[in-house]
Parts: C-alpha cells; sequence; structure tokens
C-alpha cells in the first residue's frame, strides 16, 4: 500500500505544470477583469466596470447569441447525422469495419486544415460547391449563394465544416452505446412482432439515452469553444456576423489589447460553460467504476 | 413479418448500402477534393469553373509551397511540440492519475473535479496569461514554451483517460509489490504501467494528434524560430488567391500522414474518445 506522503509525491510534477499554466491564468484572469490597462502598463482598478460594460454591449451579446446558435445547429446536426450511422453501422453488413474507417478519417485531421479545405469548397467564384449547385439546377448562378461572404449564412457556413469534422465522434459514441444494449430484449421485440421505429423509440433510444446526453454535452462544450475553424474560413466576419465568443476574446485582448474587458468576458465565459457542466454533466464528475 | 421474408431483407440491404454509399461520398469529398486539388497546376486550383479530378497532373504546388513557408523548419518545430509534449503530458499525467485514483479522500474526488473543470477551459480565454508566463520565463519563440503549455493543456485529457484506466487495475497488485519490497516508483513502472498499456497508449496517441493540430498556442507563444506548421499553414491565408495551390499542398502534406496513422491506430483513438462515457 502506498502512503499519502508517496501518493503526494506522484500528484504534484503534474499538478506544478496545470498550476503554473492552467490555474495560475484564471486566476490571473479574475483580477485582471477588475482593472482597465492601457498602454504603458498603467492600469486602474475599476470594480465591476468591465462586466457592466460586458452585459450592456452588443458586443458582447451578439458573438454569444452567436455562440449559442452555432453550437445548437451543429451539435443538433451531428446527433442526427451520427444516430444515422451508427444505426446503420450497428447491422453487419460485408466491409462495414473497412468502410467505418474511412468515415473516420476527418476525426484527426487539424481543425485548421479543415478550416482550410472548406475554405476552398464554398469559395463563391471557384469553389466547387457552387459549381455543383448551377450544375444539378438547384441556383442558376455561381453568385446566387455566397457562404463566407453573406452576412445571413456565414455562421451557418461554418458550422458546416465543424459537422464534418466532429460527425464521426457523435457516431462513434452512439455506436458504443448501441452495442452496449441488450441483445436479448432487442430480439424479444422483434419476436413480438416490433417495427423498426417501435424498436428504435422504445427500446434502443431510452437504452443509449446515457451515452447520448454525454456525447451531446461534450461537444457543447467543445462546439462552444471553436476558435481554428472560424478563424480561418472568415476570421468572425462579415461584420461579425459570425464572431463567436472564443473570438471576440482573442481580438479584444491581441488586436485592441484590452485585457481587461477580454479577461471578463472569458471569465464570464468560462462560468457559462462551468453551469453547464455543473447541470448536464453531474454524472462525468465523477468517472464511472468500470468493474474489472 | 414472416410474410416478406427474404426480400424484404434484401431490399433492406440494399437501402442501407445505397445510404452508406451517400454518407461515404459526402464524409470523404471534402479531403479527396483538397488532395486531387494539390496536385493540379496552381492555376487550375483557383479555375473558373472549378474541376474535381485535375485535368493536368503537376507537382507544381509541392514545389511552390516552399517559397511561402518554411517546410523542413516548421515541420520539425511542430514534431518536437507534438512529441515532447506528449511525453511529459502522458508521464506527469499517469503519475498523478494514479496518485488521485489510489487516495481515496474527499480530497482527492475535489481534485478530479478540477482536474475536469480544466479540461473544458477554453484555450482562446487563457492563451493571452499563457503567453504572459512563457514572456515572464524568457522562453517567448521557443520549442521549450511550445513543449511546457502544451503539456500543461493536455495533461487534464490525459488524467481523466488515465483515471478510468487505473481504476481497473487492482490495489492487490501494487500491495504485491510492496512487500517484494519494491519501492513506490519502480512498482509504479514496473507493475502498474505494464497492464495499463492500453491507457497509455490510448493518452499518448490522443494528446499526439492534439498537440500536432494545436493552432492557437503556437500562434500566441511562437514567431519565427519556433512556428508549427499550422501556423504556417495560417499564413496563406493573408495573401492572394494565387497561393492557394500551395496552400491545398501544404494542407495535405500536413495532414496526410496523419489520416493514415490514424486509420490504423484507430482502436486506441475510439478508446480515448469515448474513455469517461462508455463502459467498455
Amino acid at each position: 500500500m502506498m502512503n499519502k506522503k508517496v501518493l503526494l509525491m506522484f500528484f504534484l510534477p503534474g499538478a506544478l505544470f496545470m498550476l503554473l499554466f492552467l490555474v495560475v491564468p484564471i486566476f490571473q484572469m479574475i483580477i485582471n477583469s477588475f482593472f482597465t490597462y492601457e498602454l504603458g502598463g498603467v492600469h486602474e482598478f475599476v470594480g465591476f466596470a468591465n462586466y457592466q460594460r460586458l452585459f450592456t454591449s452588443k458586443a458582447f451579446l451578439k458573438p454569444l447569441i452567436n455562440t449559442a446558435i452555432y453550437v445548437a445547429v451543429a451539435v443538433s446536426a451531428e446527433l442526427v447525422l451520427g444516430m444515422i450511422l451508427a444505426l446503420l453501422f450497428n447491422n453487419p453488413f460485408p466491409g462495414n469495419t473497412i468502410i467505418r474507417s474511412f468515415l473516420l478519417t476527418p476525426l484527426m485531421i487539424a481543425p485548421i486544415v479543415a478550416g482550410l479545405t472548406w475554405k476552398l469548397i464554398l469559395n463563391t467564384q471557384y469553389g466547387i460547391l457552387n459549381s455543383l449547385l448551377v450544375k444539378i439546377g438547384l441556383i442558376s448562378n455561381v453568385n446566387d449563394i455566397m457562404w463566407l461572404a453573406d452576412p445571413k449564412i456565414a455562421l451557418y457556413s461554418c458550422c458546416i465544416a465543424d459537422i464534418w469534422l466532429t460527425t464521426p465522434f457523435m457516431m462513434l459514441m452512439l455506436l458504443a452505446g448501441l452495442k452496449g444494449l441488450d441483445k436479448n430484449v432487442l430480439e424479444a421485440a422483434s419476436i413480438d412482432g416490433a417495427n423498426a421505429f417501435q424498436k428504435f423509440f422504445q427500446i434502443k433510444l431510452p437504452g443509449i439515452l446515457p451515452v447520448l446526453l454525454t456525447a451531446v454535452s461534450i461537444r457543447v462544450v467543445d462546439a462552444a469553444r471553436t476558435f481554428d475553424i472560424v478563424w480561418v474560413l472568415t476570421q468572425g466576419g462579415p461584420q461579425n456576423s459570425s464572431e463567436l465568443l472564443s473570438i471576440t476574446i482573442y481580438r479584444t485582448l491581441v488586436r485592441y489589447n484590452e485585457v481587461g474587458y477580454a479577461s471578463a468576458i472569458a471569465i464570464v465565459f468560462i462560468l457559462l460553460l462551468l453551469i453547464f457542466a455543473l447541470i448536464f454533466m453531474r454524472d462525468m464528475w465523477k468517472p464511472k467504476r468500470r468493474n474489472a | 413479418m414472416l410474410k416478406f421474408g427474404k426480400n424484404n431483407i434484401r431490399i433492406g440491404r440494399i437501402a442501407v448500402i445505397a445510404v452508406m454509399l451517400f454518407f461515404i461520398v459526402l464524409f470523404l469529398f471534402p479531403y479527396l477534393f483538397l488532395g486531387l486539388s494539390s496536385f493540379k497546376p496552381s492555376y487550375e486550383v483557383i479555375s473558373i469553373p472549378p474541376t474535381f479530378f485535375p485535368k493536368k497532373l503537376s507537382i507544381e504546388n509541392y514545389q511552390e509551397m516552399k517559397n511561402y513557408i518554411n517546410i523542413g523548419k516548421s515541420i520539425f518545430n511542430s514534431v518536437v511540440a507534438a512529441f515532447g509534449s506528449t511525453f511529459i503530458a502522458v508521464l506527469l499525467g499517469s503519475l498523478s492519475a494514479f496518485a488521485l485514483v489510489r487516495s481515496r479522500t474527499k480530497l482527492s474526488a475535489a481534485l478530479i473535479a478540477i482536474v475536469f473543470f480544466l479540461k473544458m477551459i477554453p484555450l482562446a480565454a487563457i492563451a493571452v496569461p499563457i503567453y504572459r508566463i512563457i514572456t515572464y520565463l524568457g522562453l517567448y519563440d521557443t520549442r521549450i514554451a511550445l513543449v511546457l503549455a502544451l503539456s500543461a493543456t493536455n495533461m487534464p485529457l490525459v488524467i481523466w483517460i488515465m483515471i478510468g484506466f487505473f481504476q481497473s487495475v487492482p490495489v492487490s497488485l501494487d500491495e504485491a509489490a510492496c512487500v517484494d519490497g519494491a519501492t513506490p516508483i519502480v512498482t509504479f513502472f514496473r507493475v502498474i504501467l505494464p497492464v495499463s498499456m492500453s491507457g497509455i497508449a490510448t493518452a499518448a496517441i490522443f494528446t499526439l494528434f492534439l498537440a500536432w493540430n494545436d493552432f492557437l498556442l503556437s500562434l500566441m507563444l511562437t514567431s519565427t524560430e519556433a512556428k508549427t506548421f499550422t501556423v504556417s499553414l495560417s499564413e496563406f491565408l493573408g495573401s492572394y488567391q494565387i497561393n492557394l495551390g500551395p496552400m491545398t499542398a501544404a494542407s495535405f502534406l500536413f495532414s496526410f500522414p496523419v489520416i493514415i496513422m490514424a486509420i490504423f491506430l484507430q482502436k486506441y483513438i475510439v478508446q480515448g474518445l469515448t474513455a469517461g462515457a462508455v463502459k467498455e
């Protein structure tokens, strides 16, 4: 049996890393959020002024809403597509494993490469998507849909890249859930004459609900943090129409050098994620005991 | 059910295969398009109307890309950052995870919750404070800075994955080793790690991919000397259309080896993704 001193020695080196590069930055941000910073290193304590400014500013509310839309659209599309794929792959058919391997390829592609790829595909003039749409007659001119240049749809276009990149994750999680279902129950239902829809809604869906909720929670947090994809596709434009909170924070800091205000945005953002996690991911706080 | 018989099953099969084919095309198309574009002559990448298959095969884009980015150096930086940080994150992360699993106190439960919280911090939020710390340490634009920062940001994930694996290692195993007079550190490396290799592989592969694909930290912490490939790639963006050809070549070169690796190491990737969510 290892005593407490030994365990502490085991724990400390890794903890120091996280303390220095994760915990200290968070505390630094909390402190910064109560100050305004000006060029030349002058800073002034302003209390909650940064927070006040944030909640009354369109420059915060707009990206907050954008982030919510981005998360809702991307994650629900990933869930539906992932579910269809998981149900399909749950049937044995020739080539199952090989096809699944191919479908997993987007999974490990760098988000920045995914962004660049879709930037090429979604381009109005020489993008292949519009050219295809013209060919099959859905639009008459390539200029009819400006995926990344039209403020009305730029945000949704960014979702496309995200959906492509992470639907395989959703599929894997749901598939793992489906494989864990009790086969006898499903067989009994078949014998009783249940059709595919009944089996899905009455047995499969309730059975994989815990896995589904976990997968959705993980994706919500990840999608909310998205930076690379949107940065590459639109940099948050046009007219901030696709600006997500992570881009607002980065821009406020790096372009406008407003450390205090950016820290306040970051703190509120982290708090929102934390509240979400506390509500929806309670079961994940303590990793499940695995019986070995 | 019986009255439909075999025909019904056959139609079902065909439908499944058709839907499957549709999805395969949908999911493979973007990357395939990128790959094929990289082998077009530079002008064909931005031709109007665009082509899917190259009209003329060419390696012009691959020859051209070295005029825009320092390939050798940025790949070297990416390799050092990815492997260096993975080594540290997995080594220290698994030690920490083991300590958290074995000490069954309220404090360790709280620490596990904190690690989970750290795992979901948006990088964009803490990138600047990290930048300040790195500058303070005099490490700006060094590979060491990337290794340190990436080790730290990926460590919560390693701990998360390893906690799951260590929980299934029976305590009697370390007790037996202790009785034989092995020191704790020897016990960990000789007894515990060998039975957790699958978990170590999962954590290592996962952090390796994450570090290799990282963009934001490298963007913040490096400029010319330690710049990684992802940041080099992003620099194609600021430039004119004419560079899109070399950009496709660089993107493909950067991601193709990873995809091949990912296909072979799939088992571990699946384990890593579903860690903590699905009971194996």
